[in-house]
């Protein structure tokens, strides 16, 4: 019985784990080959992916992306960290509130939000419909799910009101000690909720088309004008982002294994 | 220092209040991008298209029940969204069992696989599916070559190649958040069902399932918001040219056809709507199951 489930369960999961490859498998290897028309792909190349890397076109989007998703990270991580800390220490019953507000965007998505912050700025006159700050806005918005779970969540895995009083109790106002003692102690969770911001922002293509001007551009609506050029370039294009994505992936999964070996020595003490 | 000679009035309670201004730049960001817009939005959709002194109107969501197009973008998007959603947790329900079931390396490869495609999905993935299964795909010149049916007649470009995308997406986001539920069901209770000469079959119906049902539940509304707000998997695959409620949103809004922003914001209202309810009826479902307490 025992050994009937786990041969069953090495079927299931060998399937699934074939199923998922399968597309990623067929990308690499469309982009590695000249020709791929029969059962067996022929001409192995790197032309495609020095064709990419040579185009100013694909190095200013890659470089866009970057700036694009490390800016409404730090906004709304600096925020959040403020909000937080005024609300869990003077403002308790405010919890709940926010919370609330920072849960909004998970129902909402890309889509209506964008829309949304379109008709709202769009046919302002102030700064505010600078394509690029409505861009900012709705990027801030929409990982705020995100940073407010990881930063909550670190906050509840360290007795913050004791650091917090000790401090006080050593001469440091509260504020200072907040970041000061809170702030190095969480600082994974930090980093692993901005990471996976960075994938979702990595990933976003609705808004940025909706809401950014013809001349920015991040990478995915470079393959997607890519896509309609050339196959086999957009393959090249498509697997360094697929890359990219994994290479966060996998910097989260560190991160978190190791939060979760040190939690457990912590605890073993 | 400067703490100790801190004057009188910003001591005691009124410190508190003092903190509130560390509150503000939440508070505006919050209110500027995420509640005026959402509000404009509701406003917006109850504003008339072509005259624009009619303050309050009906007029949007009339046409929207009314207008065969429309009622296609709703009905499709549902479609895709409630098979997608089925399959995913079927799927996510035998895979999370297998990984339960198991152990070792074997186990850490799959979770590394279900973890790295987890953000795999929009413009990436459709284009991956066009590599493969699309006109000049390479499956599509296998079959030609070895004249396979089936394979030959499949249209990735229609709404089942579309769901078939969207299932692929939904896999591992659902088996990742199914596995912790798993771990709730403990190994006794499986040799005591077979003590008692109870089938797996038996197992699972009486025990297993019901001790899952507030995970798949919560699970099951993740998934419906995942795909029914999914647009560029659908875009990238077929532009325009496939009616579904995001796709429809996007285009009144942006675009080279002729905007309609009132009716976009309509659309988007209906949207909500239909997501909330999704949402709220599982929260219902989801308290309603967990009467079990584990502990």
């Amino acid at each position: 019985m025992q050994k009937r489930a786990r041969i069953n369960a090495a079927i299931v999961m060998s399937i699934i784990i074939l199923w998922l490859m399968i597309p990623l498998g067929a990308t690499a290897v469309y982009s590695l080959f000249e020709d791929w028309t029969g059962i067996v792909p022929r001409g192995f190349t790197l032309a495609n992916y020095k064709t990419i890397f040579t185009d100013t076109a694909f190095l200013s989007a890659m470089y866009q992306t970057v700036l694009i998703c490390v800016i409404p990270i730090l906004i709304t991580i600096a925020v959040m960290l403020l909000a937080l800390f005024t609300v869990t220490v003077y403002f308790p019953k405010l919890e709940k509130y926010m919370q609330l507000l920072c849960m909004i965007p998970y129902t909402i998505q890309g889509v209506i939000l964008s829309v949304s912050i379109l008709i709202l700025y769009a046919r302002n006159d102030s700064v505010l419909s600078q394509r690029m700050v409505m861009l900012m806005g709705a990027y801030c918005i929409i990982i705020l799910p995100h940073i407010y779970n990881g930063i909550r969540n670190g906050m509840r895995a360290i007795n913050m009101k004791m650091l917090l009083d000790a401090a006080e109790m050593l001469g440091e106002s509260k504020l200072k000690a907040f970041f000061k003692v809170i702030v190095p102690n969480i600082m994974t969770g930090i980093i692993v909720s901005s990471l996976l911001a960075v994938a979702l922002l990595f990933g976003d293509y609705v808004i940025i088309r909706n809401l950014s001007s013809a001349n920015v551009n991040n990478m995915q609506q470079f393959l997607y004008q890519a896509m309609k050029r050339s196959s086999t370039e957009a393959s090249a294009v498509s697997m360094v982002i697929i890359l990219i994505t994994f290479a966060i992936t996998a910097l989260v999964l560190a991160l978190q294994s190791r939060g979760m070996l040190e939690k457990m020595r912590n605890e073993g003490k | 220092m400067k703490d100790k000679r801190r004057p009188k009035a910003l001591s005691g309670k009124n410190v508190r209040y003092y903190y509130l201004l560390a509150l503000t730049p939440f508070l505006f960001l919050v209110i500027m991008y995420e509640l005026m817009p959402l509000i404009m939005l509701v406003v917006d959709s109850f504003k008339s298209e072509k005259a624009k002194d009619v303050l309050f109107t009906f007029e949007n969501y009339r046409k929207i029940f009314t207008t065969l197009s429309y009622k296609k973008a709703i009905l499709n998007s549902l479609k895709i969204t409630t098979i997608s959603t089925a399959f995913g947790i079927v799927i996510a329900f035998l895979g999370a069992r297998a990984a339960y079931n198991s152990r070792g390396k074997f186990r850490n490869a799959y979770l590394t696989v279900l973890n790295m495609t987890s953000n795999f999905a929009g413009v990436p993935l459709a284009f991956a599916y066009m590599i493969i299964l699309g006109n000049a795909g390479v499956v599509k010149q296998i079959a030609n070559l070895y004249g396979i049916d089936f394979l030959q007649n499949f249209d990735l470009y229609s709404s089942s190649g579309l769901t078939m995308i969207y299932v692929y997406f939904q896999i591992p986001l659902s088996t990742l958040l199914l596995i912790p539920a798993f771990n709730g069901i403990r190994k006794e209770w499986g040799e005591a069902n077979m003590l008692l000469g109870g089938t797996n079959t038996h197992f699972w119906h009486k025990v297993g399932i019901p001790v899952l049902l507030p995970s798949l539940f919560s699970t099951l509304s993740v998934l419906f918001a995942n795909a029914l707000s999914a647009y560029a998997t659908a875009y990238a695959l077929l532009m325009n040219n496939f009616s579904l409620l995001p796709v429809n949103i996007s285009a009144s809004f942006v675009g080279d056809i002729k905007t309609k922003p009132k009716l976009g914001a309509a659309l988007s209202v209906v949207m909500m709507i239909i997501m909330s309810i999704v949402i709220l009826v599982n929260n219902y479902i989801t308290k309603k199951t967990t009467k079990w307490e584990g502990s």
